[in-house]
């Protein structure tokens, strides 16, 4: 186990750049996700860490050890790979046990090893079997099993449930964080999909083009978005934007008036940000919205309705029975609501709103 | 009251006789039909003539053909040639099987890089392939020759070089060199293909656990590109078994009986002596040998063939 240090780490291929300068500090033991659409560098840092991709400017450290030189097989770190990267020439015992034995560990060492791993990941009956024989939920824990045999100071993992389908993935998820939780290694996990950063990891890194948008607690990202990205990418449904503009104690956009807190800014295009959960159904004397489809999921009610001819979306924990056309009034706290620049993106802090 | 048609009643009516399955299985016939009556004709025919010469003697010059029986096997068993022959063509086969594979998997190890230009060097590698054999053979005669090329250059280098043709060793290299060096391409071409599909995450995967490239090769890239080893080996050794050309261009078998191969000697026997029987009756032989040596590895490949499924 050990921190790792990123600091103002760049890529670039030839003449285009790709990661811009990035600071990431992983405590040791912490689970760290770093999450953003395709294409925004995740992997690439990852694979840089690993010592998969150079580094093109900047310093990598695992520890006290700057591993921008190293070798990957001196860096003490172990990978799960997207498409697992199992040896499909291999039983499940040699793929776990194929790194062991070329690191000059004994038959009965490498066999106590993977028995140890194999029971950790429930894989005990499975050891003769090659990875063909395997579903995709096995052959991924033969993949965790090649990576925690070894002990290694870092886990990387690279969108290790992508191959999975939606309810594997979800008991998955569960098995990978028990199992963090039971080793307690340092652990860097690329994912694109922000249920999986939110669910798991202690520190989320949101990216987006090569730049970090904002570091911080999966609670903490949702809700205090830095900017309008982090707002629309972290949660599920994502977050309502309304164009606008501020009028007294009220956001205005076309002839709805949505409540603010007191002392936001006036007199410039803002973007007026709300979660489908912070809409309430009023009595009466609300804001008033164009119902337009109705999902009913059975614990809450998913309602794409039309405020000011823009789309929003909310979700009730009441069964809303309206009909598409039909009108709604809803009610918004102002403490819930967020305020974004329309030009920069960025979040008004509070204490200006 | 709801009408059901008995089963009797459903078969009684009347299907017509090109049902979709008919069709469907007449289709499958047409489809196969070029291809196996292609067989029949250049393949199974001319076996079945080939065992039916080997019955007779048959002269041509002479316009003499009779049934003999066994007579021609029980000649193969006590022709004195025929185990020189044999030898020649182990040697040959043994020799141009190994140098063509391993030099084909080097090169293809070598030209798999992400290089610049790189595949000016496959089609380099990869061209004598589709030179004209006999074009090809020729030169490399006129450069083997005792004023050769060849001897020309170790001249410079004051090295007097031998008469390559002319000595029973060096001839045996030679038309095994020439030859590997006319097809080694092709085997390279199927090799190259092989390790490019090569997942390259098995490579990070075993770089990241500290796998020597060394090992790394041996424990992976060999069993991943195992099914092309085993197609290029049966390809090869079949392939080193009817070389003819070659040898009738650069050494006429000799000297002596040094490079006189099995087909070489089939063709001597044939075409030069006349014995068409017999020549049909070492036509079954290596038909035989080579029936053997494929059944023989198709039988090994469980062992040392990888398959995905």
């Amino acid at each position: 186990m050990a921190p790792v240090t990123f600091s103002n780490v760049k890529k670039s291929y030839g003449a285009v750049k790709v990661i811009h300068g990035v600071d990431i500090d992983i405590a040791d033991g912490e689970f760290v996700v770093l999450v953003g659409p395709s294409g925004c560098g995740k992997s690439t840092l990852l694979r840089m860490l690993a010592g998969l991709e150079t580094i093109s400017d900047g310093e990598i450290a695992i520890g006290d050890l700057v591993v921008n030189d190293l070798e990957p097989k001196h860096r003490d770190i172990a990978m799960v790979f997207q498409n697992y990267a199992l040896y499909p020439h291999m039983t499940v015992e040699e793929n776990m046990g194929f790194s062991l034995l070329h690191r000059g560990a004994s038959t009965a060492e490498i066999k106590e090893r993977v028995d140890w791993a194999a029971g950790i990941l429930g894989l005990a009956e499975y050891l003769g079997r090659r990875p063909g024989q395997l579903s995709g939920g096995q052959r991924q824990r033969v993949a965790m099993g090649r990576a925690i045999v070894r002990n290694p100071k870092v886990f990387l993992f690279d969108e290790p449930l992508s191959n999975l389908d939606a309810k594997l993935r979800v008991v998955m998820r569960g098995e990978i964080k028990a199992l963090h939780q039971k080793l307690k290694t340092t652990t860097l996990y690329v994912t694109h999909d922000q249920v999986e950063a939110m669910t798991m990891a202690d520190k989320i890194v949101v990216l987006n083009g090569g730049h970090i948008e904002q570091i911080g607690t999966p609670l903490d990202l949702y809700d205090n978005p830095v900017n309008q990205f982090v707002a629309a990418f972290i949660g599920s449904p994502s977050m309502n934007f309304i164009k606008g503009r501020v009028d007294g104690d009220h956001f205005v956009a076309g002839d709805a008036r949505l409540p603010v807190p007191p002392g936001a800014a006036e007199g410039r295009d803002l973007v007026y940000g709300i979660r489908p959960e912070h809409f309430t159904l009023a009595a009466d004397g609300g804001i008033e919205a164009e119902v337009v489809v109705v999902e009913p999921m059975g614990s809450e009610t998913q309602v794409t309705m039309r405020i000011a001819g823009q789309n929003v979306f909310g979700t009730f924990r009441e069964r809303v029975l309206a009909l598409p056309g039909s009108r709604l009034t809803l009610n918004v706290d102002p403490a819930d609501t967020h305020l974004f620049d329309a030009e920069t993106g960025l979040r008004l802090p509070r204490d200006a709103v | 009251m709801t009408v059901v048609a008995s089963p009797s009643e459903l078969s009684r009516r009347k299907r017509p006789y090109w049902t979709m399955a008919r069709r469907d299985s007449l289709a499958g016939y047409v489809f196969v039909a070029p291809q196996a009556i292609g067989i029949a004709v250049f393949v199974l025919v001319p076996l079945l003539l080939v065992f039916w010469y080997s019955l007779h003697e048959w002269n041509v010059l002479a316009q003499t053909f009779r049934f003999k029986g066994l007579e021609n096997y029980h000649r193969l068993l006590s022709d004195p040639g025929l185990p020189e022959v044999l030898i020649a063509t182990a040697i040959f086969s043994i020799f141009l099987v190994v140098f063509n594979m391993s030099l084909a998997l080097l090169l293809a190890v070598l030209l798999n890089q992400k290089l610049r230009g790189i595949t000016v060097f496959r089609t380099l590698f990869f061209s004598p392939v589709v030179v004209s054999l006999v074009a090809w053979t020729i030169v490399w005669s006129f450069l083997l020759q005792n004023n050769g090329g060849l001897n020309g250059i170790l001249d410079h280098f004051g090295i007097e070089g031998p008469n390559w043709l002319r000595h029973p060793t060096t001839a045996m290299i030679a038309v095994v060199v020439v030859q590997v060096f006319k097809n080694v391409g092709l085997n390279m071409i199927l090799f190259l293909a092989a390790l490019q599909g090569v997942p390259k995450e098995l490579y990070e995967a075993a770089r990241v656990d500290g796998i020597p490239a060394f090992r790394q090769f041996r424990r992976i890239t060999l069993p991943m590109i195992s099914p092309t080893v085993m197609l290029t080996s049966i390809i090869t050794i079949v392939g080193s078994l009817q070389v003819f050309a070659q040898i009738a261009v650069l050494t006429q078998g000799g000297p002596g009986m040094s490079t006189t191969v099995l087909v070489y000697y089939l063709y001597q026997q044939a075409f030069e002596f006349h014995n068409f029987g017999y020549g049909a009756t070492l036509s079954i032989l290596l038909f035989v040998i080579v029936a053997a040596l494929t059944f023989l590895q198709w039988q090994m490949r469980k062992r040392i063939v990888f398959y995905e499924n």
